[in-house]
């Protein structure tokens, strides 16, 4: 990540999910903080809440409980300051709609989580390597 | 005594076009004119010899005879049509329907003059015999005036509608029957004079108070100086048909929602078995890489297993996915050049050196959706490629032009298979090979064949253990 110091906001249910996206960060070296929230929702009240630092990425999955990563895009897209948060998605979903959603709300990347663990890890290592090299706004 | 058949002014008679005949009274045939004679096949002087009782068949005879006594005795003129209807004898054995007219023309002479209405005859025959007709048909009939009271009611309405004749006729049709029409009645009136005729459905409410639906026809029946006169009105029951097209868009309904709901159901189910899945897949890396020191060979073995089933079941679930993605996920219709996709095909695959694929005639260009078309062509090359176990593997892709359709066909010289495994190897999660030899998910097949029924066209293969397999496939030119 280009600013070691901002934290990445992990959007996921599912626990073992989020210690997969956790030991991988950790696997490469990524050092920036992983706060993990559960659904769009707390998302939502997480960078809502101005004593929180902005995170430099957003990683959401779709498919969740209360509100789920599409809903989450509606409500986070027409906000004007986070907007800018770029957000990409890890998913199970192959579906074409999904993908035609997502980047419809302007997300910044589609990932789908590989069932192996080494290729989740080189999926991780690919987004932390464009957001190292990419510029964004401060 | 003048004889008045001497009196030149019946010359006239024989310039006659109806034939005529003069008799006495005893009956004795004094005069015909030729019409009489083409008419009756008698010449004249056949006519002298005979009795006018002679012209008539035996059995109306001594009728005719008592009756001529009779009329002798009253004299009087009778006019043509008012139907003294009788049936006259032809010289050779023949008979016709007869309209006789008589007038005394003194001295116990009479001039009869004989119609041939045989043919007027048929003619109303034939109108009883239609009439009866209608009668025979299941269909409702009436005939209403313009005041809408019903005239004739046939069998049918008596049945579909449970009123007798002698209680329809004179009724208002509409009142009766509490008519609901489709459109207010003045319109159909308007449409009925202006074209002569309607059609449509109405609901008519029978005698016991149960409704049927009527698929209806009104002909306008005019007077021979074209003031309508009439209504035919021709009433077929499309209840039972009209609640079977019920019945049935309902049934497909249900059926449509039936399969959305199953292709939704294998959507959500292959999704949320992916977690789990990925979950245990994940766990198990952890396990050999975080305790590498406290497994054994064997220990390390077990996790090996248990991950390569992992692997397959994921493979599973996204064929499942795939499978159920075909007729639910649209795509665009695009021209696909089948030439260019093929070769495309024969690229990602890398067939290995000992295996030539040939492509052995032009492919055609289809409009369809591509991802499907690949899918079909991609899953038959690359089994062939798989289960090849020759030193020199051929693959030979060709299409022939069958009428509507297009005919592909896709041969190797690999293993072959039996016969009766052409239907199972269709059927999805079949495979021939255990998992362990040959990764297979048993998807392929079955995903070419729905995508190829799904575009209306067929899939089937013949093969020769041994020799090799053909798989043709067609698909719809349109």
């Amino acid at each position: 990540m280009k600013n070691p110091a901002k934290p990445i906001l992990l959007v996921e249910d599912d626990q073992i999910d989020a210690m997969t996206v956790r030991r991988a960060l950790k696997e490469l070296h990524v050092t920036n903080p992983l706060v993990h929230v559960e659904n769009g929702e707390e998302a939502l009240a997480y960078l809502r809440d101005a004593t929180n630092s902005v995170p430099c990425l957003i990683l959401l999955d779709l498919n969740m409980p209360v509100m789920n990563g599409i809903e989450f895009l509606q409500a986070d897209k027409i906000d004007p300051i986070l907007k800018r948060i770029p957000v990409v998605v890890l998913t199970t979903s192959e579906e074409q709609r999904d993908k035609v959603a997502s980047f419809d709300l302007g997300v910044a990347g589609y990932m789908c989580k590989p069932v192996d663990y080494r290729q989740f890890v080189e999926t991780i290592r690919t987004i932390d390597a464009y957001w190292t090299v990419s510029e964004q706004p401060e | 005594m003048t004889n008045p058949l001497e009196d030149k002014s019946f010359r006239w008679l024989f310039d006659a076009a109806d034939a005529m005949l003069i008799a006495d009274s005893g009956g004795s045939i004094r005069l015909a004119n030729p019409a009489a004679e083409r008419l009756f096949g008698h010449t004249q002087a056949e006519f002298e010899a005979i009795n006018i009782e002679d012209l008539i068949p035996q059995r109306f005879r001594a009728k005719h005879a008592h009756d001529r006594a009779d009329y002798k005795g009253y004299p009087r003129g009778r006019v043509m049509g008012a139907g003294l209807e009788l049936c006259g004898l032809r010289r050779d054995g023949s008979e016709f329907a007869a309209d006789v007219s008589l007038s005394p023309i003194g001295e116990g002479i009479t001039l009869a003059t004989v119609h041939d209405v045989s043919a007027r005859r048929h003619a109303e025959r034939t109108v009883i015999d239609q009439a009866a007709l209608l009668e025979l048909t299941h269909d409702a009939i009436l005939v209403r005036d313009m005041d809408d009271r019903i005239s004739y009611w046939n069998r049918g309405a008596e049945e579909r509608y449970g009123w007798m004749r002698q209680e329809a006729l004179g009724e208002v049709a509409h009142a009766l029957l509490h008519t609901e029409f489709p459109l207010p009645l003045e319109e159909l009136r308007t449409d009925l004079l202006r074209d002569g005729r309607w059609e449509g459905e109405v609901i008519h409410t029978r005698h016991d108070g149960t409704k049927v639906q009527m698929a209806s026809r009104w002909a306008l029946v005019r007077a021979t100086d074209g003031t309508p006169k009439a209504v035919l009105e021709i009433n077929s029951d499309v209840t039972a048909r009209r609640r079977a097209e019920k019945r049935q868009v309902q049934l497909i309904e249900a059926l449509k929602s039936a399969n959305e709901e199953l292709q939704n159901f294998a959507y959500v189910v292959s999704h949320d078995l992916k977690a789990p899945l990925r979950a245990i897949g994940s766990l198990s890396d952890w396990l050999v890489s975080d305790y590498a020191d406290k497994l054994d060979d064997q220990g390390r073995e077990y996790l090996g297993l248990l991950k390569s089933r992992v692997i397959r079941m994921d493979a599973l679930i996204d064929g499942i996915l795939q499978h159920s993605r075909v007729g639910r996920v649209h795509e665009a219709l695009v021209p696909v050049d089948v030439n260019a996709l093929v070769r495309e095909i024969i690229d990602l695959l890398a067939p290995p050196p000992h295996i030539r694929v040939i492509v052995e005639t032009a492919l055609p260009t289809l409009k369809a959706e591509r991802t499907r078309i690949q899918q079909v062509f991609q899953n038959l090359i690359s089994n062939a490629i798989k289960y090849l176990d020759k030193p020199e593997g051929s693959i030979r892709i060709g299409c022939i032009d069958d009428g509507a359709m297009w005919r592909f066909s896709i041969a190797d010289n690999g293993p072959g298979i039996e016969a009766r495994h052409f239907e199972r190897i269709f059927q999805l999660f079949q495979t021939l090979a255990p998992k362990d030899r040959v990764e297979s998910s048993g998807v392929g097949l079955a995903l070419v064949k729905k995508i190829v029924e799904l575009y209306g066209g067929q899939v089937w293969l013949e093969s020769e253990v041994g020799q090799g397999s053909t798989f043709f496939f067609t698909l719809p030119k349109q």
